[in-house]
């Protein structure tokens, strides 16, 4: 018998969500790595936050660059933190009732705020600037 | 030298919680931990229960907390400590039996789960051996270096919180078989540790890598594992 050099196989592993989660991890984490630099140096540096005004805020929200960008942030930074919250609950909790409860609350928890910041930040608000 | 050696102590049958035992004792820099032990059991007191066997750092029996950090007793020279004052402790995450026994049940248990042996139903080619190229073996010679001495898994800090994780041990023995060219379970392996307790418990704290004796890189065995599982390719 001829024995290759190397081992090289293909398996066929059955997805499951852990799997998923810990892939969406790392993906979320990459997603962070440009989100959090560019919003934190613009926000914190660049502007400051003593700049921070009502016209900042109309400016921002003029752009549709910005808002996309920042539900973009919300909805990562707070997967990425709401899934490493699970990770961390999960040391406490031994049980499989217990853990699907976590799952869900946490699965809701983070879709509804997201949603409802993704709606506040894309669909704006409604009114002219200055507000009366 | 003189080493102030402060030991966990705990008798199931007499006390009700653990308690730390202090002997002073005369030793050479060059002794090791397991030295002084064996001394402390053999001329003052003779309860003093701990595990060892070869003495020589390859049965695997005397892991043990050493100043905080997992060591093999008979593997540690005094000197290497940096201190003496030294405190030894059963290892974390698994229940003492008695001093510096621990169960190694449930330890074993999780080894179990990963089929840790060859599987492979076909006759060899010739009917005689399975051959193997020097790089198919040197795929998955590093973690064939393991012992069992649960001094990874009982540094693992996903492990001392939820003692259902099947720790690094176990996977460094399911990634020995995985990756050696004659075994043919892998997806069978890959498919157990596809679970929130198996690899994915894993919160890359290398705290395993730091405490092997024999030096395997069990986090990357683990981030290899990981990646099997993620790209359907083991290589
Ligand atoms: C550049 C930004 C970031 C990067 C590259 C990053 C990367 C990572 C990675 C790779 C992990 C997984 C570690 C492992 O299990 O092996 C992780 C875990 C975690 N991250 Fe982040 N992260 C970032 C920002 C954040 C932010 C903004 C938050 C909070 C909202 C956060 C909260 C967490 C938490 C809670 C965990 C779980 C810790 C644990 O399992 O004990 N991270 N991060
Ligand atoms: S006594 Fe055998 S490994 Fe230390």
């Amino acid at each position: 018998m001829a024995a290759t050099t190397e081992t090289v196989r293909r398996v066929k592993v059955k997805p499951n969500y852990e799997m998923i989660a810990w892939k969406w991890m790392r993906y979320s984490a990459f997603a962070l790595i440009p989100l959090v630099w560019i919003h934190a140096i613009l926000q914190d540096v660049v502007v400051g936050v003593h700049a921070m005004d009502l016209g900042y805020v109309a400016e921002r929200w003029a752009s549709l660059f910005w808002r996309v960008f920042d539900a973009l942030l919300l909805g990562f930074a707070f997967a990425h933190g709401v899934n490493g919250l699970r990770q961390v609950l999960n040391d406490f909790i031994h049980g499989e009732k217990g853990r699907k409860i976590l799952n869900w609350s946490l699965f809701i928890f983070w879709l509804a705020i997201f949603l409802i910041g993704a709606i506040a930040l894309i669909g704006g608000v409604n009114q002219q600037f200055p507000l009366e | 030298m003189e080493v102030r050696m402060r030991i966990f102590r705990f008798n199931p049958e007499k006390d009700r919680k653990p308690h730390y035992d202090v002997f002073t004792v005369e030793a050479q820099p060059t002794d090791r931990v397991l030295d002084v032990l064996e001394w402390i059991r053999g001329d003052v007191d003779g309860t003093l229960a701990f595990r060892r066997s070869c003495a020589h750092g390859v049965c695997g029996s005397d892991a043990m907390r050493i100043n905080g950090r997992n060591y093999l007793a008979c593997k540690v020279l005094l000197r290497d400590l940096g201190t003496t004052e030294i405190t030894v402790e059963p290892l974390l995450g698994l229940p003492v039996i008695k001093d510096l026994i621990v169960d190694m049940g449930p330890f074993f248990e999780h080894y179990k789960t990963v089929m840790p042996y060859l599987v492979n139903d076909e006759l060899p080619a010739d009917g005689k051996e399975r051959l193997q190229s020097p790089e198919q073996r040197e795929r998955f010679d590093d973690t064939t270096k393991c012992i069992l001495c649960a001094a990874c898994t009982t540094s693992c800090p996903s492990f001392w919180s939820n003692g259902q994780y099947v720790g690094p041990a176990a996977i460094v023995n399911a990634h020995r078989f995985i990756f050696d060219s004659r075994d043919q379970a892998a997806v069978e392996r890959l498919e157990i540790l596809n679970d929130q307790f198996g690899v994915w418990r894993c919160r890359t704290a290398f705290n395993c890598t730091e405490a092997c004796p024999r030096e395997i890189k069990i986090t990357q065995a683990i981030a290899e594992v990981k990646r099997a599982i993620q790209t359907g390719r083991v290589e």
